[in-house]
């Protein structure tokens, strides 16, 4: 930790300490960690010494009624989510950090070509499990893995989708260490949060607009125009104006509020299985002028929940049939069901290789290095490093069912051993990463907090993404958990044109 | 629209207009409390409990209970009965909370504004109880949120884009309204054996509450004519708060939505029926028989249930074989 003599970090120009009273002044940087704002040294980095001079000139105090401000409008507006199992927290924000983490040009452009690359691998060896299954007969990833995921559907072998398109959205998790940028898990499924993404930004820039003006932020305002237009391109072949709905599992799901926003976004109805309704084969949807042909279902339900005929029979959220149109082509499911498999966690560990072995390439974001109990020289090696692993369900998401080795206690890690003896292939375990830290406002000014991010992709007839981010911070000193359902919170992440 | 959506704005506006009108009917009964007889006092409480199809948790004070502060205990039950009774599911907070359930529902297409009134209508009511608002001003707490109400519908007006939405909101509004008119007409009328057996305190409450004091004095003067207010009330078409004007409403709007189905003709048609039976068969009745009045306005009541009826089926839950 470098320090000036008085134990403060220095001023941005190098001068004096700044007082007290000033955001930065008591901030203290970490050598084990990244730091998304300051050098080793204390010093800003080049690209963010404008921002962190502008912020050290304003008063924690000035700041902290802007961020109270922006969270009191959210729930208002009821950007909210809900934490399942918690009582009286039906609507809870995701509370908001106000001191915006900056990614300069060339950081991002390595993050996206690194998710392109990602995101084509993964439709590559969707396309190929559901259909020859070449990856499987060279040898490349083991056929009990992919057979045997409770995420992989018999029923959508030998199924083509529009475009081979499989996954059209993706929010993928990303974390920074010393060593660059790692990819902590692939949400394939219904990958959630680009609300908050926009929300975040939309209350920045209204609170902050001198400052964001002068740092030519890109922008990401544009993101409904895109998902609509990526969902448009999937739509069954012939449809040349599709109706696209988005279909949700109702208000008491936790991410209802980002199934309304993202709907008003693009324009298109919000439905429930219960309005849609499949007759000759096609899906329809129940309108105050009659039925009105669906060509392409955005789903925010899982996929044991989309059709109680072809998945999990006693479902109510779902639509009898709909699964029987999609086979027929007379409808687009986005994403497709059975995408589940290719973000499993043990599956992960083997994108480095997809991307190797379909696209000939290396990959641009490294994975994180990991140990599968399912094999007999990862169950050991987790048995016997579970003090400085970190262990995580294969199935789960969310930050739940997750062992944390050094912050667990003696007790917790031998009931969690326990569980990985009785059922090994259920879990991984992978090294604590050194998470990257950025300036959070906290009671004591600025504080650093471990943060990750999470960019959204999106797969029609061409790849997209907008230059920006769902930036998760954990709020409590030390944690390295972001996620939501675990007391995180979000930041508004700044990518530099320039 | 999408059948859920108009039926989430249908009933926005149902439990909306439930909410406004009961909290214009519990102010003005509390208003009266100042300087009305404990009689009279009494007769409200109890036309009010018989516009709600409601009975009090404790019944109503008994001949002989006409203690003041006994009153006051009562009344302040009784508005408790009203406003936040968790089982009472016509109650101020439970219309509000239940318009606000729908608003969930339909927040894609209701604008942040519509939403964040609405929600900020519904918390202002969840955090207090009869005691805070006893303590301080209930006046106030009625007025507040009946213009959080109008404020709503204000917002309504200048931003909402005149579809389907549009119209099946005001359509639950105005069939609520319609029903809610006749009931309290009829619970007015019920109250003693002839019209002009009530007080004229009586009837100006019932003006007031419908909103038509101005009005009426400015058409009539301040003559006291039960028969000309009672007219004035059912079947004036310029008159906000009336069950011809409601009707009105009902008629246009469903002409909007009309698609020109057997059933969504059976609605206009049943609409049409009320609003012909108000036109032409009010004025020709017997202004001394009461129980012919009533019966009228019962019809009325009766008739709304059946339309709501005739509305659900037709635009919000038919089946693949009588869709168009």
């Amino acid at each position: 930790m470098k320090r000036d003599s008085t134990g403060r970090r220095p001023a941005a120009d190098g001068s004096a300490p700044a007082e007290e009273s000033h955001l930065f002044a008591g901030y203290e940087t970490r050598p084990a960690y990244y730091d998304e704002m300051f050098e080793a040294t204390g010093m800003p980095r080049v690209h963010c010494r404008e921002l962190c001079d502008a912020l050290d000139r304003m008063q924690p105090d000035e700041i902290a009624a802007m961020q109270a401000l922006a969270e009191r409008s959210f729930l208002h507006q009821g950007i909210t989510f809900a934490v399942y199992g918690e009582e009286g927290a039906q609507e809870r924000i995701i509370p908001i950090d106000f001191l915006p983490r900056l990614l300069d040009a060339a950081d991002w452009e390595v993050v996206e070509r690194g998710l392109r690359q990602r995101l084509e691998a993964l439709n590559l060896f969707l396309a190929d499990i559901y259909g020859p299954g070449r990856i499987i007969a060279d040898g490349v990833v083991p056929v009990d893995l992919v057979r045997g995921c409770p995420q992989y559907r018999v029923a959508m072998r030998g199924l083509e989708v529009p475009h081979g398109v499989y996954v059209a959205l993706c929010g993928t998790d990303i974390v920074r260490t010393h060593d660059g940028f790692v990819v902590l898990e692939d949400n394939l499924r219904v990958p959630s949060g680009v609300s908050y993404m926009l929300a975040n930004r939309r209350a920045l820039k209204t609170s902050l607009r001198n400052l964001f003006r002068r740092h030519h932020v890109r922008g990401i305002e544009h993101y409904g125009q895109l998902l609509r237009q990526t969902l448009a391109e999937l739509a069954p072949p012939g449809v040349a104006d599709p109706c696209i709905v988005l279909l949700t599992p109702g208000v008491y799901n936790s991410a209802f509020y980002e199934h309304m926003f993202l709907a008003r976004e693009m324009g298109v109805e919000l439905v429930q299985g219960s309005d849609l309704l499949v007759h000759n084969g096609f899906v329809y949807m129940r309108t105050t002028t009659g039925l009105r042909r669906v060509d392409v279902i955005y789903r925010r339900v899982d996929d044991d929940f989309i059709d109680p005929l072809a998945f999990r029979a006693e479902s109510q959220l779902g639509t009898p049939g709909l699964f029987y149109a999609y086979r027929l082509g007379n409808v687009t499911i986005a994403n497709a069901p059975g995408t589940g498999v290719a973000d499993d966690k043990s599956v992960y560990a083997y994108v480095p290789d997809m991307i190797r072995y379909y696209l000939g390439e290396e990959p641009v974001l490294a994975n994180v290095e990991t140990h599968l109990c399912r094999e007999p020289e990862g169950l050991a090696f987790t048995l016997d490093n579970l003090d400085t692993l970190v262990v995580k369900m294969v199935g789960e998401s969310g930050g739940y069912g997750m062992l944390i080795g050094p912050h667990a206690t003696p007790a917790e890690r031998a009931a969690y051993a326990e569980q990985i003896r009785k059922d090994p292939a259920n879990f991984i375990s992978q090294p604590v990463l050194d998470l990257s830290v950025a300036p959070c406002l906290t009671a004591d000014g600025a504080s650093p907090r471990h943060v990750d991010l999470r960019p959204f992709v999106l797969r029609g007839s061409e790849t997209r993404l907008v230059p920006g981010a769902f930036c998760r911070v954990a709020l409590v000193e030390g944690s390295l958990v972001v996620n939501s359902s675990q007391g995180g919170g979000g930041k508004d992440l700044w990518v530099l044109s320039s | 629209m999408l059948s859920r959506n108009a039926e989430g704005l249908y009933w926005i506006g149902r439990y909306l207009e439930r909410a406004r009108h009961g909290c214009r009917l519990i102010s003005d009964q509390l208003a009266t409390m100042e300087d009305r007889p404990v009689e009279e006092i009494d007769q409200g409480w109890r036309r009010l409990y018989q516009a709600m199809h409601r009975t009090p948790l404790g019944g109503f004070l008994a001949a002989g209970d006409e203690d003041e502060e006994f009153m006051l205990a009562d009344a302040y039950t009784m508005a408790d009965d009203l406003t936040f009774e968790p089982g009472n599911p016509d109650s101020i907070r439970n219309c509000l909370a239940t318009a606000r359930e729908n608003a969930r529902q339909v927040r894609n297409i209701l604008g942040v504004r519509m939403w964040s009134c609405l929600n900020l209508a519904y918390l202002d009511v969840r955090d207090v109880g009869i005691e805070t608002i006893w303590n301080d001003q209930p006046d106030a707490f009625y007025l507040r949120t009946e213009d959080a109400i109008r404020t709503f519908t204000g917002i309504a007006v200048s931003s909402m884009y005149r579809d389907d939405g549009w119209h099946f909101l005001w359509l639950g509004w105005f069939v609520e309204r319609t029903q809610l008119l006749a009931g309290l007409v009829d619970a007015h009328l019920a109250q003693y054996p002839t019209a002009a057996q009530h007080s004229e305190s009586d009837w100006r409450a019932l003006l007031r509450i419908c909103e038509a004091h101005v009005a009426y004095r400015h058409l009539h003067s301040h003559s006291h004519r039960p028969g000309r207010m009672l007219d004035f009330l059912v079947a004036d078409p310029l008159l906000a708060h009336s069950v011809r004007h409601a009707l009105a409403r009902v008629t246009e709007a469903l002409d909007a939505v009309s698609s020109g189905r057997s059933l969504a003709v059976e609605a206009g048609r049943r609409a049409g029926r009320m609003a012909s039976a108000i036109d032409h068969d009010w004025p020709n009745r017997d202004p001394d028989d009461d129980a012919a009045t009533r019966a009228a306005l019962q019809g009325v009541r009766n008739a709304c249930l059946l339309l709501h009826e005739d509305i659900a089926a037709t635009y919000f839950r038919y089946e693949i074989e009588d869709a168009p």
